[in-house]
C-alpha cells in the first residue's frame, strides 16, 4: 500500500512541477514567438501580396475589434505615402486543419490585391499546391466575394485538392467580411 | 571511470548514430543540410544533458516501478521547452526541423542514456555522459548533413563551395541519399576500427550492431 502511495505521490509531483515550469516558460516566450511568426510567416506573405511598399506593414499593424467582439490584426500597405491596401489574415477549413491565408485588399476599388498562404497542413503534392502562384495568382484583381468555378465563381480549384482549395476560398471570403466591416474605421485610421 | 572518460566515450567508442546505431530517425530525416544537422544536434544536447542531470538528481526518490514514466515526463517537458525556445529565438530552424523537434521525446538516445546511465550514476558523470553523447550525435549529424549538402546541393552551411558548373546529385538531399551516406559511413567506421585493432594487435572488434548498445540482452550469447 505504501509503495503504491509513494508511486502516486512521486509521479504526480513530477508531472505537476513540469506543468508549472512549462506554463511559466510558455508565458515568457509568448511575445517572442509572436514576433518571430510575424517576421517569418506573415511578413513574407504580405510582401508576396504587395510589392514595392515604402512602409513596414508588420511594424505598422493595428488591432481592430469587430462588432462581435473579435479582435483582428490589420496590416496597412503604403506606396508613395498613400494607403493602397490592407492585409488581413483569416482561416478556412482545409483537409489537414485550418488553412491560413493572408488576404490583401485594394482600398481604392475593394478588389483583391492577392493572397499568400501562412498556415498550411495540407497533403504534400496535392493540397500544399494551393500555396503555388498558379493557384494564388488567380485571386489578383478579383472582385469580392470569390467562389470556385464549381460554385459558379472564377477560381480554378487545384485538381485533387478541392477541399484545400475551398478552404482557401472560405478564408478569403472570411477576410473579406472582416474587411467590409472594418473599412470605414481603417480609412479613418490610416486614410490619405 | 572518470568524468573525462564518460565525456569522451560518446565521441568515438559510443558514437550514437554510427556506433550505437541509435536515433536513426532524425539522423536520416533532418540531415539534408549541415545547418539542420547542427540545429537538431544542439536541441538534442540541450535535452540530453538536462534530462541526464535531472534524472540523476531524482534517481533516489523515484520508485523503480514507475521510473520509465518519470523519465518520459522529464524528457517530454524538456522537449516542449526546447520547442518553445526554438520558436521564440530560431524560427527558421524550427520551420526546417518541423515534426522532428517534438519527436526528440521518443528518440531512443534520450531514454537509453536515462535508463542505462543516469539512473545509476552521479550528477557530474551523468552530465558528462549527456554532453559527450550529445556532442557525438551533433558532430555525426553535422558530418552527414555536410556530406549530403555538398554533394546534393554544392553548398556547405549555405555557402557555395563546389567548382563552377558542378552538377549536384539531387538524390543526396532526398531520402535515398541519407541511406546511401549512412551505409557508406558505417562501412568506413568498421574499416577504421578493424584497421586500428590490427595495428594494436588486438582481436578484431565485432561489427557495428546490437552489441554496441547494451540496453537490452539481445546480444548476450548463452
Amino acid at each position: 500500500m505504501g509503495d503504491i502511495l509513494r508511486m502516486i505521490v512521486v509521479l504526480s509531483a513530477l508531472c505537476g512541477l513540469s506543468g508549472f515550469a512549462l506554463s511559466y516558460l510558455k508565458m515568457v516566450t509568448a511575445p517572442g514567438i509572436e514576433e518571430q511568426v510575424l517576421t517569418y510567416v506573415q511578413g513574407p506573405a504580405i510582401h508576396k501580396v504587395f510589392t514595392g511598399l515604402d512602409n513596414n506593414p508588420i511594424a505598422d499593424r493595428k488591432a481592430f475589434s469587430l462588432p462581435d467582439g473579435r479582435e483582428v490584426r490589420v496590416f496597412p500597405a503604403r506606396r508613395g505615402g498613400l494607403l493602397v491596401g490592407v492585409a488581413i489574415e483569416d482561416k478556412g477549413k482545409g483537409y489537414g486543419g485550418a488553412v491560413g491565408v493572408m488576404v490583401g485588399f485594394n482600398v481604392a476599388d475593394d478588389t483583391l490585391a492577392g493572397i499568400g498562404t501562412t498556415d498550411l497542413k495540407e497533403t504534400p503534392g496535392l493540397g500544399m499546391r494551393i500555396a503555388e502562384p498558379a493557384f494564388t495568382g488567380q485571386f489578383i484583381g478579383k472582385p469580392l466575394p470569390v467562389a470556385l468555378k464549381a460554385q459558379g465563381g472564377g477560381i480554378d480549384a487545384v485538381s485533387g485538392a478541392t477541399i484545400s482549395s475551398a478552404g482557401a476560398v472560405t478564408a478569403v471570403n472570411n477576410a473579406a467580411a472582416v474587411y467590409k466591416a472594418l473599412k470605414a474605421e481603417i480609412l479613418k485610421t490610416w486614410g490619405k | 571511470m572518470s568524468v573525462m572518460h564518460e565525456f569522451t566515450k560518446g565521441l568515438w567508442q559510443d558514437l550514437p548514430p554510427f556506433r550505437l546505431v541509435l536515433g536513426l530517425c532524425p539522423t536520416l530525416a533532418v540531415t539534408s543540410s549541415a545547418n539542420n544537422g547542427l540545429g537538431m544536434g544542439a536541441a538534442v544536447i540541450f535535452v540530453l544533458v538536462l534530462s541526464n542531470m535531472l534524472i540523476s538528481m531524482v534517481r533516489g526518490i523515484i520508485p523503480k516501478k514507475v521510473r520509465i514514466a518519470c523519465f518520459i515526463v522529464i524528457a517530454a517537458s524538456l522537449v516542449v521547452a526546447v520547442e518553445l525556445l526554438m520558436q521564440a529565438y530560431a524560427y527558421p530552424l524550427y520551420q526546417q526541423l518541423g515534426i522532428f523537434v517534438p519527436l526528440i521525446v521518443v528518440n531512443c538516445i534520450i531514454l537509453a542514456r536515462a535508463e542505462a546511465f543516469a539512473a545509476k550514476n552521479g550528477v557530474a558523470a551523468s552530465v558528462a555522459d549527456g554532453l559527450g553523447i550529445g556532442l557525438g550525435f551533433t558532430l555525426s549529424l553535422t558530418f552527414l548533413g555536410s556530406l549530403r549538402e555538398i554533394l546534393g546541393n554544392g553548398t556547405w552551411f549555405g555557402i557555395p563551395i563546389m567548382w563552377e558548373g558542378f552538377e549536384p546529385f539531387r538524390i543526396m538531399v532526398q531520402a535515398p541519399g541519407a541511406f546511401i551516406c549512412l551505409g557508406l559511413i558505417l562501412a568506413g567506421m568498421n574499416v577504421i576500427n578493424v584497421w586500428q585493432a590490427r595495428r594494436k594487435g588486438l582481436r578484431e572488434p565485432d561489427p557495428v550492431g546490437c552489441s554496441g548498445c547494451g540496453c537490452c540482452s539481445l546480444d548476450k550469447k548463452d
